[in-house]
C-alpha cells in the first residue's frame, strides 16, 4: 500500500519540481513584457500621431489607432515647399557621415599615439587635452563663429564638419583606454613581421578595435544628428538647413498650432538612420567581442 | 624642420587672409550698385511669409535686394547675438525671441531712427498708424522701432460648452459694465466639472492675462515702481510686499486652488502637452489669451466665440497690447534702404495682403485692420472690431517690451511661482522670496551697467 502510494506520489513531486522553475521565467516574462510595453508606448504614439489628420490630432481623449490613416502626412513632408524635408535630411546625413569619419580618423590616430608611445610630457599633454572637455560649447561659440566667418565658410556645412577632423577629447579618451589594453606582444610580433608604425595602427589596432569604433561612431553620429545650436548659428539659407532646424521650426510659432502629425512623421523618419546604425554597429560590436576573445 | 613649419604657417595665414578679403570685397562691390538688406525672423509661416513679398518689392526697388534669414523661436536670440558679434548682423529684425525691446535698446543694438525718419519725411499717419502706438517704441523722444503688427488680449470662449451649460454668450463691448470678473467666475463655476476621469473633467476659465508679473495689473496693482515706464525699463523698487499685489496673486491663483474653476498645470499638460494651450482640447469654457490664438480658430474641434475681457478691479487696464515693431540694427550699413523695406511692409496694400499670407497677423495699419476683422470663419467681423477697439482703449503695452533684461526676470517668476501654480505653496509664502531675489537681480543689472 505504502509503496503503491509512494509510486502514485512520485510523479506528482516531479511535476511540482517541473512547475517550480517555470514560475520564475513566467514572472520575468510578464515584467519584461510590461516594461517593453511602457518603453514602446511613446514610439507607438509617435507612429499613431504621424498618421492622424489635424482634427484627430487635437481630439480628446486621444485615439490610439487613427480612424483614417493619413499617409499624406509623409507625402506632405517631401512635397510642401515650406518644409523642404528631403533637402534637410540629405544635409543632416552629409554632416553626420563626414563628422563620424573625421572624428574616428583623427581621434583614433591621436589616441593611438597617447596609448602606445611614451614621450616626455605626454602625460601632461593628455591632461591638457582632457581639460578642454571642461570648456562648454557656448564658451567657444563666438570665437569659433568669428574664425569660420572670417575664412568665408559662413552659411555652408563645412563649419559643422571641419572641427571633427581635429579630434574630440572625449572620444580620444575612450579610444586611448581601449588601445592601452592591447598586449605589447601583438605589436612586437607585428614589428618582427616588418610592419611600420602606421601599419601597426591601420592593419592591427583598428581591426581589433571594432567595439570601441562602433561605440564612438554611434556617439558621434547621434551628437551630430541631434545638434541644433551649431547649425542654427552658421546656416542662413534654407537649402543648407539640417533636420533639427527644420523640426524646431515646425514648433517655433507661438501664433499657430504646431503640426504635431507632420512633426511625428518627421521624427519617425529621422530616427531611422540611428536605428539602422545601431543595428549595423551592434553586429560589429559582437564581432569585435569575438575577435578580442580569440586573441 | 623649423623652416618647413614656418612656410606651412605662412601659407595657411595667407590662405586665410585671401579668403577673408575675398569675402568682404565681394559684398563691398555689391554695395555700390545693388544693396542687399537682410531681414532676420523666426522660422514660422506667420513670419517667413515676407519671402513671398520680395519679388514685388524688388520689382519696385531695383537697387535693393532682400535676403531673409531665419532661426527657430528658441534659438532666435543666440543666432542674433552671435551674428552681431561676428559682424554679420542683419539689417532689419524685431524682438521675436525671448528678449524684448528694452533689452535690445539697453544693449545698444538698435539704431536711432529719428533723423532717418525726419530726412525721409516719414509720417505715421500716412500708414494709418495711431500716434500712441508709434510712441511705444520711443525713448526720450527718439524713435527706435516702427510698429508692424498689433496683438491684444482677448477672451475666447467655447460656444459648445456655453450652450451645454445654458449660459448666454459674453459681450464684445468693453463698455458693457455688467460683464465683470466676478460674473466670469460665476459662469466658470457653472461650466466646471470636477472628475478624476480626464475625459469628463472640464474647467470654466483659463486666465492667461499677460505674463505672471504683469497679471496683477488687471487687479489694480503693479509689481514695479512707477519710474519703470519712464526711465528705460529699470524698476527702482519692487512691490511684491505690498498688500495690493499679494491680494492680486491670491485672486489669480485662487481661481485654480480655491474656486477650482481654472485648470491646474497638471491638467493642462495632460490634455495639451508641455507647451500646448488647453483651450484647444475643448475642455475649457473661457480663455483669456493673446489674439494670436485666433489665427488657429478654424482648426478648433468646437465653435469658438470672441468676447471682451471682463471689467476687473482696475478700470483703466483690461488688455495687454503686444505691438510688434521692426528695428534697424545699429550695425546696418544701409539704413535708408532698410527703411524703404519697412515702409513697404506697412503700406495698406501690403498689410492687407499679409493678413492672408501670414494666416491672420493683425496689421498695425488701421485701414488694413478692417480687412483683418473679417478674416475669421464663424466670427462676426463687427465683433472682432469691437473687441479690438476696446482692447486698444483699455490696453497697456506688454511688460516684455518695456522692461530691461525681461527674459531673466520672467524666468524668475516662472520658476518661483511654479509651486503656487501646482498648489504646493500659497502665494504669500513665495512672494517674499521673489521680492528678495528680484531686488538682488535688479541690483546686479544696475551694477553691470
Amino acid at each position: 500500500m505504502n509503496t503503491a502510494a509512494a509510486q502514485v506520489r512520485e510523479p506528482r513531486t516531479t511535476s511540482r519540481r517541473r512547475k517550480m522553475p517555470a514560475a520564475g521565467p513566467l514572472i520575468g516574462f510578464v515584467v519584461l513584457l510590461a516594461v517593453t510595453v511602457a518603453m514602446l508606448a511613446p514610439l507607438w504614439f509617435m507612429v499613431s500621431t504621424s498618421l492622424k489628420t489635424t482634427k484627430e490630432m487635437l481630439a480628446f481623449p486621444p485615439t490610439f489607432i487613427p480612424e483614417t490613416f493619413a499617409w499624406s502626412n509623409f507625402k506632405e513632408l517631401f512635397t510642401n515647399s515650406d518644409i523642404k524635408f528631403g533637402q534637410q535630411y540629405a544635409n543632416s546625413l552629409i554632416v553626420a557621415v563626414f563628422s563620424v569619419l573625421g572624428t574616428v580618423i583623427s581621434s583614433s590616430l591621436v589616441a593611438f599615439g597617447f596609448a602606445r608611445y611614451r614621450a616626455r610630457g605626454s602625460g601632461l599633454l593628455f591632461l591638457l587635452m582632457l581639460s578642454t572637455m571642461m570648456l562648454p560649447y557656448p564658451a567657444i561659440m563666438i570665437p569659433q563663429f568669428l574664425l569660420f566667418t572670417n575664412i568665408g565658410l559662413h552659411d555652408s556645412l563645412l563649419p559643422l564638419i571641419l572641427p571633427n577632423f581635429f579630434g574630440s577629447a572625449y572620444i580620444i579618451f575612450l579610444l586611448k583606454q581601449f588601445f592601452s589594453t592591447m598586449p605589447n606582444e601583438l605589436y612586437d610580433a607585428g614589428r618582427i613581421d616588418g610592419s611600420n608604425e602606421f601599419r601597426l595602427f591601420w592593419n592591427l589596432t583598428l581591426p581589433l578595435a571594432g567595439p570601441a569604433l562602433a561605440t564612438v561612431s554611434i556617439f558621434t553620429f547621434i551628437w551630430s544628428w541631434n545638434d541644433l545650436l551649431t547649425p542654427v548659428l552658421y546656416l542662413d539659407s534654407q537649402e543648407n538647413f539640417t533636420l533639427p532646424i527644420g523640426m524646431a521650426a515646425m514648433m517655433s510659432s507661438k501664433f499657430r498650432l504646431a503640426p504635431w502629425n507632420l512633426l511625428m512623421a518627421a521624427a519617425l523618419l529621422s530616427s531611422l538612420p540611428i536605428i539602422t546604425l545601431f543595428a549595423v554597429a551592434q553586429r560589429r560590436f559582437v564581432e569585435g567581442i569575438v575577435l578580442t576573445g580569440i586573441k | 624642420m623649423n623652416k618647413k613649419w614656418l612656410t606651412a604657417a605662412t601659407g595657411f595665414a595667407l590662405v586665410t587672409v585671401v579668403a577673408g578679403t575675398a569675402c568682404s570685397s565681394g559684398s563691398g562691390d555689391g554695395g555700390s550698385k545693388t544693396v542687399t538688406i537682410t531681414h532676420y525672423t523666426i522660422d514660422s509661416p506667420d513670419r517667413t511669409f515676407v519671402e513671398k513679398l520680395i519679388p514685388d518689392f524688388e520689382a519696385k526697388h531695383p537697387n535693393i535686394k532682400i535676403k531673409v534669414t531665419k532661426a527657430p523661436y528658441e534659438q532666435f536670440d543666440s543666432k542674433l547675438q552671435s551674428a552681431i558679434a561676428g559682424k554679420k548682423a542683419p539689417d532689419v529684425t524685431s524682438h521675436w525671441g525671448y528678449g524684448g525691446f528694452m533689452e535690445y535698446y539697453n544693449k545698444g543694438m538698435l539704431m536711432d531712427l529719428t533723423q532717418l525718419l525726419q530726412d525721409d519725411g516719414f509720417s505715421a499717419g500716412d500708414y494709418n498708424i495711431p500716434e500712441n502706438v508709434m510712441d511705444i517704441y520711443k525713448v526720450d523722444g527718439k524713435t527706435y522701432g516702427i510698429p508692424l503688427n498689433s496683438y491684444v488680449t482677448v477672451m475666447l470662449y467655447n460656444k459648445d460648452l456655453f450652450d451645454k451649460a445654458g449660459l448666454t454668450y459674453p459681450p464684445t463691448d468693453y463698455e458693457d459694465k455688467s460683464w465683470t470678473f466676478d460674473k466670469m467666475v460665476d459662469y466658470a463655476k457653472k461650466m466646471t466639472v470636477h472628475s478624476n476621469n480626464l475625459a469628463e473633467a472640464q474647467y470654466g476659465v483659463d486666465f492667461g492675462w499677460g505674463e505672471r508679473d504683469q497679471r496683477v495689473q488687471y487687479f489694480g496693482a503693479d509689481v514695479y515702481s512707477e519710474d519703470t515706464w519712464t526711465n528705460g525699463g529699470k524698476p527702482s523698487k519692487v512691490n511684491l510686499d505690498q498688500p495690493a499685489v499679494i491680494d492680486a496673486y491670491k485672486k489669480i491663483y485662487g481661481l485654480i486652488h480655491d474656486q477650482k474653476v481654472a485648470p491646474t498645470p497638471a491638467f493642462s499638460k495632460s490634455v495639451s502637452g508641455q507647451f500646448g494651450d488647453p483651450f484647444l482640447s475643448g475642455k475649457i469654457g473661457m480663455s483669456v489669451v493673446g489674439s494670436w490664438s485666433l489665427a488657429a480658430s478654424s482648426e478648433f474641434n468646437f465653435k469658438v466665440g470672441v468676447a471682451a475681457v471682463p471689467q476687473g478691479p482696475n478700470p483703466n487696464v483690461r488688455s495687454v497690447l503686444y505691438v510688434d515693431p521692426l528695428f534697424i540694427l545699429k550695425d546696418s550699413k544701409h539704413p535708408k534702404e532698410a527703411l524703404e523695406w519697412i515702409k513697404y511692409l506697412i503700406t495698406t496694400e501690403v498689410q492687407e495682403k499679409s493678413i492672408e499670407l501670414s494666416g491672420g497677423n493683425p496689421p498695425v495699419n488701421q485701414k488694413a485692420a478692417e480687412k483683418y476683422y473679417g478674416s475669421f470663419e464663424g466670427i462676426e467681423p463687427a465683433q472682432i472690431k469691437q473687441v479690438y477697439d476696446g482692447a486698444y482703449k483699455y490696453g497697456f503695452e506688454s511688460y516684455n517690451h518695456l522692461i530691461d533684461n525681461y527674459s531673466q526676470i520672467n524666468e524668475l517668476f516662472i520658476n518661483e511661482l511654479g509651486p503656487v501654480e501646482n498648489g504646493d505653496k500659497k502665494p504669500e509664502e513665495v512672494l517674499p522670496t521673489i521680492q528678495e531675489k528680484l531686488t538682488k537681480l535688479l541690483e546686479r543689472f544696475r551694477q553691470s551697467k
